[in-house]
């Protein structure tokens, strides 16, 4: 097949040649987030089939803040950018560069996980709750799962700067960056969907007694999408 | 997907196409916000398809530039894509099974519930409790009861309207003189639009049916033992009541007042 040829096209890094032509370690954190994809899939089914079926408030419209979760939104695509910047300073071998973005993608996503912890906060405050109705278990679990992923990101990215600190990383370890940052790119995308689906289009969901006919309105919205 | 450039250049995107691939990013953001920004937009149908495209563009951009699949081995491409296609392929079919499934999952939801009035400081519900409640209940509300009620119902001809009124509040705040879970949680009544509640009988007509329910206990006092007592006796037939979930803990905290008021509100329902 062609990837054979495809070896050679590789070859600056130092890789030993595999039968897909790719870097073993690269498949890998692939495949990892293509079954993430499942993992999250599962969750947002989950929030989709429960959508608007909760019985007593509070209800999204009472609750969810897009404006505020726009700005956290743009913060995590900041923090994308910056991740990419990490990645071509450390094939540029720009040490200090280096440093620099993995610092600053590691603090932008910290900003990220400090607007969640503030909302999540706020809800508890406003009586939503992860066992309040539903809307709470669906809402907590899949943005909770989410946060998670962010946070292990921060310290995976925070461990990689200490590497760098140590003027590790260059040319020759480049994918130990690449890696992280697939990963981190991955949690924004994860997001992108996340904040479209909870905020955008169910942020303003009403509860029973104010659309009795939202059940049948989600589920064909949503078959209308495909 | 050719492969006009990048291949011959270099494997990653430039700083220029990176910054303009940001840029890119931040637009489409701006323009869902702006999508829904107007009120009378937000949570409508139609805005789903422009808001679902725009974030799979985003998506793309995402995954093809930062994570360079685009500039990547071609099998990268379809090991991602094959995942996202089955997680695709799980929403579909969840969605699609309980779409089709009845009862529909709230009205499982529904059948299945018990009341709860949450308790904020501790968490829970209050009706988990140990019943330590009942004490500053009871001695005040057993003797004045039945003097209570009698004097008022017959006596005040022009009170009924704002009794009716107070009772209509009553019911659907759950505040008066006590406090009780709002009767609306649980009870529709036709009229008002606050009564929409699935979990308990229609009380739309209650005015004539509750002289109906137990022989020799007048409509009046059929609804106030339903209010003061809910547990004594459950009717039979009644449509769409889950059995016993109208706990005396429910009203166990509303006032003497409280009950007058919500017996003239339900007998005005005729
Ligand atoms: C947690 C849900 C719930 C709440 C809250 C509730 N009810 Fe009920 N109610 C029921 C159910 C269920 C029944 C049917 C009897 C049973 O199974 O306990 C019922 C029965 C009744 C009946 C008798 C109806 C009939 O047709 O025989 C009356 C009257 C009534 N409720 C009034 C009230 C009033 C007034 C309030 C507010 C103080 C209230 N309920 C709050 C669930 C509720």
């Amino acid at each position: 097949m062609a990837h054979q040829t495809e070896v050679s096209h590789h070859a600056p890094e130092e890789e030993h040649p595999t039968s897909t032509g790719i870097n073993n370690r690269k498949l890998l954190m692939w495949v990892f987030l293509s079954s993430d994809c499942l993992f999250f899939g599962s969750l947002i089914a989950t929030y989709m089939v429960y959508r608007g079926q909760s019985l007593v408030g509070p209800y999204p419209v009472d609750i969810i803040d897009v404006p505020i979760t726009t700005i956290s939104t743009f913060v995590l695509l900041c923090s994308s950018f910056a991740m990419v910047r990490a990645l071509a300073a450390t094939n540029e071998n720009r040490q200090g560069a280096i440093l620099f973005w993995l610092l600053m993608t590691a603090f932008l996503g910290a900003i990220f996980i400090g607007f969640q912890v503030y909302e999540f906060n706020l809800f508890r405050s406003e009586g939503l709750r992860i066992d309040t109705n539903l809307f709470g278990s669906t809402f907590f679990t899949l943005t909770g799962f989410h946060g998670a992923h962010v946070t292990l990101g921060i310290v995976w990215l925070l461990g990689l700067a200490w590497v760098a600190k140590k003027g590790r990383l260059g040319p020759k370890t480049a994918l130990d960056v690449e890696l992280a940052g697939l990963y981190w790119h991955f949690v924004d995308i994860v997001w992108i969907v996340i904040f479209t689906l909870l905020y955008l289009i169910g942020g303003f969901d009403t509860g029973p007694a104010g659309d009795p006919s939202l059940v049948p309105h989600s589920i064909t919205g949503f078959l209308g999408l495909i | 997907m050719s492969s006009d450039h990048g291949v011959h250049e270099s494997r990653h995107p430039t700083l220029k196409q990176y910054v303009i691939i940001a840029i890119f990013l931040f637009a489409i953001t701006i323009v869902e916000f702006v999508i829904i920004l107007p009120e009378d937009f937000r949570g409508q149908g139609w805005t789903i398809a422009p808001l679902a495209i725009l974030s799979a563009i985003k998506f793309a951009a995402v995954i093809f530039f930062y994570m360079h699949l685009k500039f990547d081995n071609r099998m990268l491409t379809w090991v991602f894509l094959g995942g996202l296609a089955l997680g695709f392929a799980v929403v579909l079919a969840l969605v699609g099974l309980f779409a089709s499934w009845t009862p529909s999952p709230r009205a499982f939801a529904e059948d299945h519930a018990k009341p709860c009035t949450l308790d904020h400081e501790l968490g829970g519900c209050l009706e988990d409790r140990p019943k330590a409640a009942p004490e500053p209940v009871d001695p005040v509300d057993q003797p004045p009861s039945e003097e209570g009620r009698t004097e008022i119902d017959p006596e005040e001809p022009p009170a009924p309207g704002g009794l009716v009124e107070i009772g209509r509040q009553v019911f659907i705040t759950g505040t008066g003189q006590g406090a009780a879970t709002p009767c609306v949680t649980c009870h529709t009544v036709g009229g008002v639009p606050e009564a929409v509640g699935l979990l308990g009988p229609d009380l739309s007509h209650i005015g004539t049916e509750a002289a109906t329910r137990q022989p020799g206990v007048s409509a009046e006092d059929y609804i106030a033992q339903s209010i003061r007592d809910p547990e004594s006796f459950i009717a039979e037939g009644v449509d769409r009541a889950t059995p016993g979930l109208m706990l005396t803990a429910i009203t166990a905290g509303l006032a003497d007042e409280d009950v007058d008021a919500l017996v003239a509100f339900l007998m005005a329902q005729q």
